[in-house]
C-alpha cells in the first residue's frame, strides 16, 4: 500500500507528514488518518523526528507556550518528551527528550522568527484537509482562557475597589468615633455655674 | 499602525482587505475605520465611541489578513532583532519609522506616548508586537490574537 506525505512550509521551517488513510473510516485514497512518520526541519538545525506521541507533544507544547509567550507569561513547558522555555538572549530554547533513557536530550536554540515559521507550519497542518486528524484536542481552548482571564480581571475589578473603600470607611470612622468621644469627656469636664446676685 | 510602518499604503490597504472579506457593511468607508482607531486614547484625535462586537472582530479579522500578506516582511525585521549584531539595519529602519508614525499620529505631551517613542523602554514591545503579527496569520492566528488583545 502506497502511503501518502504531505509537506508544510514555511519560510526557515518546513514539516512533513507520512501516513495512511483509513478505510474504515470511508477516507479517500489522498487522506492521512494514520501518522506512521513525521519529520521537522528548521534551517541550520538538527532535523527533528519520532513517534506519533512526539509529534502530539511538540504540537501541545508549541501552542501552550505561544500563547504564553503572547500573554506575557513566558511560562516554560515541560512535558515528559519536549521542554520549551525562553532564552535570556531572546529566542528560545527546545530540549526533545527520546524515549529512549541511555540517549541525551537534545537542545536546540531558536530564534524568535523560526518559533513563528513553526508556529505558523503546524498551523498549515491543523487547517489541512488531507489530514483527518483531530488537534483540536491539542490546542489550548483559547474561548474558556479568555473567559477565565476575563473572570480574573473583572474579579479584580469588581471586588478590590469596594472592599478598599469599605475599609477606608471603617478606618475613618474609627478615627472620627475617638474624636468624637474625646470632645464629648471635654465637653462633661465643663460646668456651669449659675450664681445669681442679688 | 505597525503594519502601516511595514505598508506604506496601510490605511488604503486595510480599506480594501475589509472590502475582500465582506466587511463592506460593518466597514462602509475609509472614515468608519478611523473613527474606529481613533479609541485609542493615545491618539491626538482621540474620540471616545462604542466598538461593537462585529467591528472589533472585523478590525482582527482585517489584521490577520494583512499579517497574512505582510509575513515575509514581519519575518525579516523579527530575524534582524534576533540576529542584531550582524544584521541590525532592518530593525533599525522599522523602529524608527515606528516611532515617527506614533509622533506623528499620537498625543506626545502624555508620558505614555513619551514612553513609546523611547527605544530603550519600548523596543521590547515593538518585538512582542511584531510577534504577535507573526502569530496570527492563519485561522487559529484570529483565535489567538483575538485572546490577547481580550488579555492585555
Amino acid at each position: 500500500m502506497l502511503q501518502n506525505k504531505y509537506k508544510f512550509n514555511q519560510s526557515s521551517v518546513s514539516l512533513e507528514i507520512i501516513g495512511l488513510p483509513d478505510y474504515s473510516k470511508d477516507d479517500g485514497d489522498k487522506t492521512i488518518s494514520i501518522i506512521s512518520q513525521w519529520k521537522l526541519s528548521i534551517l541550520n538545525r538538527p532535523e527533528i523526528e519520532g513517534s506519533v506521541d512526539h509529534l502530539k507533544s511538540i504540537i501541545s507544547a508549541f501552542y501552550k507556550y505561544s500563547i504564553s509567550l503572547l500573554l506575557d507569561q513566558e511560562k516554560s513547558i515541560e512535558t515528559s518528551l519536549i521542554d520549551i522555555k525562553p532564552d535570556r538572549k531572546g529566542g528560545h530554547i527546545l530540549f526533545l527528550k527520546s524515549t529512549k533513557p541511555e540517549v541525551d536530550p537534545l537542545k536546540i536554540v531558536i530564534g524568535n522568527a523560526e518559533f513563528a515559521d513553526i508556529i505558523n507550519c503546524l498551523d498549515q497542518l491543523k487547517d489541512s484537509k488531507n489530514i483527518k486528524y483531530d488537534f483540536n484536542i491539542l490546542i489550548p481552548d483559547l474561548n474558556s482562557k479568555i473567559y477565565k482571564l476575563n473572570d480574573r480581571k473583572i474579579s479584580y475589578k469588581v471586588i478590590i475597589p469596594p472592599i478598599l473603600a469599605i475599609l477606608s470607611i471603617a478606618t475613618l470612622s474609627l478615627i472620627s468615633i475617638n474624636f468624637y468621644e474625646e470632645n464629648n469627656n471635654l465637653e462633661n469636664k465643663v460646668s456651669f455655674d449659675i450664681i445669681t446676685y442679688y | 499602525m505597525a503594519l502601516e510602518t511595514i505598508d506604506l499604503n496601510g490605511s488604503e490597504s486595510i480599506f480594501s482587505i475589509g472590502n475582500k472579506l465582506g466587511f463592506n457593511t460593518i466597514l462602509p468607508s475609509k472614515v468608519t475605520i478611523w473613527k474606529l482607531r481613533c479609541n485609542n486614547p493615545m491618539r491626538k484625535t482621540f474620540v471616545s465611541n462604542n466598538i461593537k462586537l462585529q467591528e472589533f472582530e472585523s478590525l482582527i479579522k482585517i489584521t490577520s489578513e494583512m499579517a497574512k500578506y505582510l509575513y515575509p516582511y514581519i519575518r525579516a525585521i523579527i530575524s534582524s532583532k534576533d540576529n542584531f549584531e550582524q544584521e541590525p539595519e532592518l530593525w533599525n529602519d522599522f523602529q524608527n519609522r515606528f516611532t515617527e508614525l506614533i509622533q506623528s499620529r499620537f498625543n506626545t505631551d502624555s508620558i505614555r506616548v513619551k514612553n513609546l517613542v523611547d527605544h530603550q523602554l519600548s523596543s521590547e514591545l515593538y518585538l512582542k508586537i511584531l510577534i504577535t503579527l507573526s502569530l496570527c496569520i492563519s485561522d487559529n492566528g484570529y483565535s489567538r490574537l483575538k485572546t490577547t488583545l481580550l488579555n492585555i
